[in-house]
């Protein structure tokens, strides 16, 4: 606070003096030293006065300048500058701080000679993306657009979506040296007040140097740092996005991130996919059954595997068992330390697959499937079933693909194997049970986790299963909409 | 406290079902087969008819008196120095009955799954776990109660079904086993395995309103009692009463005698997984009751600190009987007969004296 304060103290207003106000600028921008920041003199038509403009001459769009600011002001003729320039959006400016702020963002900004204001022209064009497929958040039926590192972009595939005069995109700055905007994005008649206030005031309290995108703004928002729970739901998709707008959601954009985030979110969001809702009813909830499995299986199988065998084996039944025990006849290793071994391999080629350079890109295939697979098992380095376990929880692991809760349950994956090997089932079945405590505990932004099934509210029950589209008529209670019932399909 | 009123009539409902139903699966049944034999089914119904009507007094009183709990609601009616008397020596049967229990479910793990692991260690690790799950407070206590409540019960029915091949109904016969007075008596006296619905009312201003804890506390202690009987009815139509006599954990020994399927023919850990999160959840709630009630009369706002001291206590004198023999069958059994007359009376006991006040008119 005190820093900005003092910032803020050092900016003069606009002088009279045209002189005077170069100066200020030029001293400013490090002017000469600073390559692309560029001043271009010229004498204004109508009035016959000298005028300045200055510019990033990276951010602004040189084509548009020319046709709508300099052209103009060269040859037409009329009252005041407003008139004359041709641009979308002028804006007059008094102080020196606001004018940095300006041009920063990618404006010019004019000063005319005898005249005790500025004007700032948004001609700014950062360059960016074009618009993709989304490459994480795949879906085969459904809209395959996704955000890009554009705000005007992101906010257009939204409004595409959503014709609605009530839905708001409000601004906020944040950083103290570089100034970020953050857009909120909600609907005016459905959001609940105090959440809303909660989120602006949340990004308000962010005191840093800067926030450069959506990724860093996640975690300078999220209540518990050290959580293994997200509480920030994180997407790439546009229709995703918009889905929830629909509900009462609140959404983030930031012009840098080819993604938003979602707010307040339950523990039920970071399964769904837009696609469940676009499949038809059944389809739709068998892939969220299979996604169920896949998470039980990915987060509980190694561990399980452990705790059986190690403590339970006459569980298994004795043809099985026989058969695993003679797999690991030769492997000189501990059960667990093998299981260990394997899911650590696993991370490995995942956490390379994700680094490595595209043209390399199958030497991992092949690296990972000959090397951790065959050869170790043919060097009784570890058994042949545990191959298949590591694969099966890796694999499933794969159809959570929201990148957050994939962390959480790879993480907590290591953390259920180690309570396996300790004492079976019994410290399995404790261990998970304060997981699903801990979890349970954990509000985003004032919403409990594992709402709306406990703590119930009224909702379209989109927990584990969804209800048919036409059925669904009430948006989610536990946000406290201002408008809980839908229009209703009959 | 970690209380927003977030709990409504579902969470309390799993919460009391927690708490009171994993009765029928746990050693309380061979403690009844002893005295009553094949007759042991009908026990908790006795139990049940005279313990019920106490119970529905209390919470008629705590809707009367509004706005208090079970040891405020006392205090209130016997005055400060008898009242905190009472409330002490609920707190002192809670404590015993947590202990006493605890020591048993610890046994049976112990002998079921790990019987060369000390008991210290397998202790340290079910309190250990409690304690923390009861750390989190009380609303989340209700929704992972209620979450897990579907997912436990289809494993305790699936289990029955599973079972149903092998009961035999003629061994109900002769159907009051050792004789009625036997049953009738046994069933006075061990009236306070129902006890907890009692010790539950320290929560009884947890839920969002007091409505629906009643509701809650009502239908799911009907619906716990039900289910005991249900599980004595098969114990006795299973194993007949020679046997069951002599069978110390009649529901774990029926997930041994079950198969699913001529591949899956020891299937006991899958229902010792959920029968685990089952006992797990109500101890976690025992812990975080007791907890309360510390609180409550030594007015400590903030009880929760205080649950680590209590769950190491629970441990050092869960450990002290020198074997879980003697720990069902004397201490166990005497500490539900001195409960029972206590809490079948306390409440009229109260009632009278409210009414002898003229509390009750307003």
């Amino acid at each position: 606070m005190r820093r900005s304060r003092m910032l803020k103290k050092e900016s003069p207003n606009v002088s009279r003096h045209l002189n005077e106000n170069v100066r200020t600028m030029k001293e400013q921008f490090s002017y000469g030293l600073n390559k692309d920041f560029s001043m271009r003199s010229l004498t204004i038509a109508f009035n016959q006065k000298q005028g300045r403009m200055f510019y990033y001459s990276s951010t602004v769009n040189g084509e548009q300048m020319n046709l709508h600011i300099i052209k103009p002001l060269l040859e037409n003729e009329g009252k005041d500058i407003t008139d004359i320039v041709s641009v979308n959006n002028i804006q007059a400016l008094t102080d020196f701080e606001t004018i940095k702020e300006y041009i920063n963002s990618g404006k010019a900004v004019l000063f005319v000679d005898h005249d005790s204001q500025a004007y700032g022209m948004d001609i700014a064009s950062f360059e960016h993306r074009n618009i993709f497929k989304a490459e994480n958040e795949n879906v085969i039926k459904g809209p395959q657009d996704a955000f890009t590192e554009s705000l005007n972009a992101n906010i257009s595939l939204i409004r595409k979506q959503l014709h609605q005069s009530q839905l708001i995109n409000e601004g906020i700055q944040v950083g103290e040296r570089s100034k970020n905007e953050v857009n909120i994005l909600y609907n005016k008649d459905l959001v609940n007040p105090d959440i809303l206030e909660n989120v602006r005031q949340r990004i308000k309290d962010i005191n840093v140097d800067t926030v450069r995108n959506i990724e860093l703004l996640e975690q300078y928002l999220e209540e518990r740092p050290y959580s293994l729970i997200p509480t920030i739901l994180y997407t790439e998709k546009p229709d995703k996005a918009t889905s929830y707008l629909e509900d009462g959601f609140i959404i983030l954009l930031m012009d840098t991130s080819a993604a938003a985030l979602i707010v307040p979110v339950n523990f039920w969001c970071f399964f769904h996919t837009p696609e469940d809702r676009y499949l038809r009813f059944l389809y739709g909830n068998f892939s969220r059954a299979i996604r169920l499995l896949c998470f039980f299986l990915s987060s509980l199988i190694s561990a399980i595997y452990v705790a059986v065998s190690n403590f339970h084996s006459e569980m298994i039944p004795p043809d099985l068992l026989l058969a695993i025990t003679a797999s690991r006849e030769r492997v000189p290793f501990p059960l667990i330390f093998e299981v260990i071994i394997m899911e650590v391999a696993f991370e490995l080629i995942r956490e390379a697959g994700v680094r490595i350079p595209n043209p390399l890109g199958p030497t991992i295939g092949i690296v990972g499937a000959l090397i951790l697979g065959q050869a170790a098992v043919e060097a009784n380095i570890i058994s042949p079933i545990i191959v298949i376990i590591a694969a099966v929880s890796g694999l499933s692991s794969f159809a959570l693909s929201e990148i957050n809760i994939n962390f959480t349950i790879r993480i907590s994956r290591f953390i259920f194997i180690f309570a396996a090997g300790f004492f079976g089932m019994l410290s399995l079945v404790g261990a998970f049970l304060l997981f699903v405590m801990y979890t349970a505990s954990i509000k985003s932004f004032g919403v409990p986790y594992f709402s709306p099934m406990s703590p119930h509210f009224l909702s379209p029950n989109d927990t584990i299963f969804r209800k048919v589209i036409r059925r669904e008529w009430l948006r989610p209670n536990y946000l406290k909409p201002k408008d809980l019932v839908k229009k209703r399909h009959r | 406290m970690q209380n927003q009123g977030f709990l409504q009539t579902k969470e309390i409902f799993a919460i009391v079902l927690m708490l009171v139903a994993i009765k029928a699966a746990d050693s309380t049944p061979s403690l009844f087969a002893q005295k009553a034999q094949n007759g042991f089914w009908l026990i908790p119904i006795v139990s049940f008819v005279v313990i019920f009507p106490s119970f529905l007094l209390m919470i008629y009183l705590l809707k009367r008196f509004r706005d208090k709990n079970l040891m405020e609601l006392i205090e209130s009616i016997l005055g400060k120095t008898i009242g905190k008397l009472i409330s002490i020596i609920i707190f002192l049967f809670a404590f015993s009955t947590l202990t006493l229990d605890s020591r048993n479910y610890v046994e049976q793990i112990k002998v079921l799954y790990f019987p060369e692991s000390p008991t210290i260690f397998i202790f340290f690790i079910f309190i250990g776990v409690s304690f923390f799950g009861a750390k989190k407070g009380i609303e989340v206590i209700g929704y992972t109660s209620w979450i897990a409540l579907p997912i436990i019960k289809i494993s305790f029915f699936t289990l029955i079904w599973l079972v149903l091949g092998s009961m035999v109904y003629e061994r109900i016969f002769p159907i009051f086993g050792s004789g009625l007075p036997v049953i009738l008596s046994e069933g006075v006296k061990k009236a306070a395995i129902f006890a907890e619905l009692f010790f539950l009312l320290i929560a009884y201003k947890a839920a969002k309103e007091e409505a629906m804890f009643r509701k809650g506390a009502v239908v799911a202690s009907i619906i716990a009692f039900l289910e005991i009987i249900a599980f004595y009815f098969i114990y006795i139509t299973v194993f007949d009463y020679n046997s069951v006599e002599k069978i110390a954990f009649p529901f774990h020994d029926i997930a041994q005698y079950v198969q699913f399927g001529q591949f899956f023919t020891n299937i006991e850990t899958l229902f010792m997984v959920f029968w685990l999160f089952a006992a797990y959840l109500k101890f976690i709630v025992f812990l975080y009751l007791i907890a309360w009630m510390f609180g409550t009369i030594f007015h400590i706002k903030n009880f929760e600190p205080l649950l680590l001291p209590l769950a190491y206590l629970v441990i050092i004198a869960g450990l002290l009987p020198f074997n879980s023999i003697y720990n069902e069958f004397v201490l166990r059994e005497n500490l539900l007969m001195i409960m029972s007359p206590f809490f079948i009376l306390l409440p009229f006991m109260l009632w009278f004296i409210a009414l002898w006040k003229g509390e009750l008119k307003r």
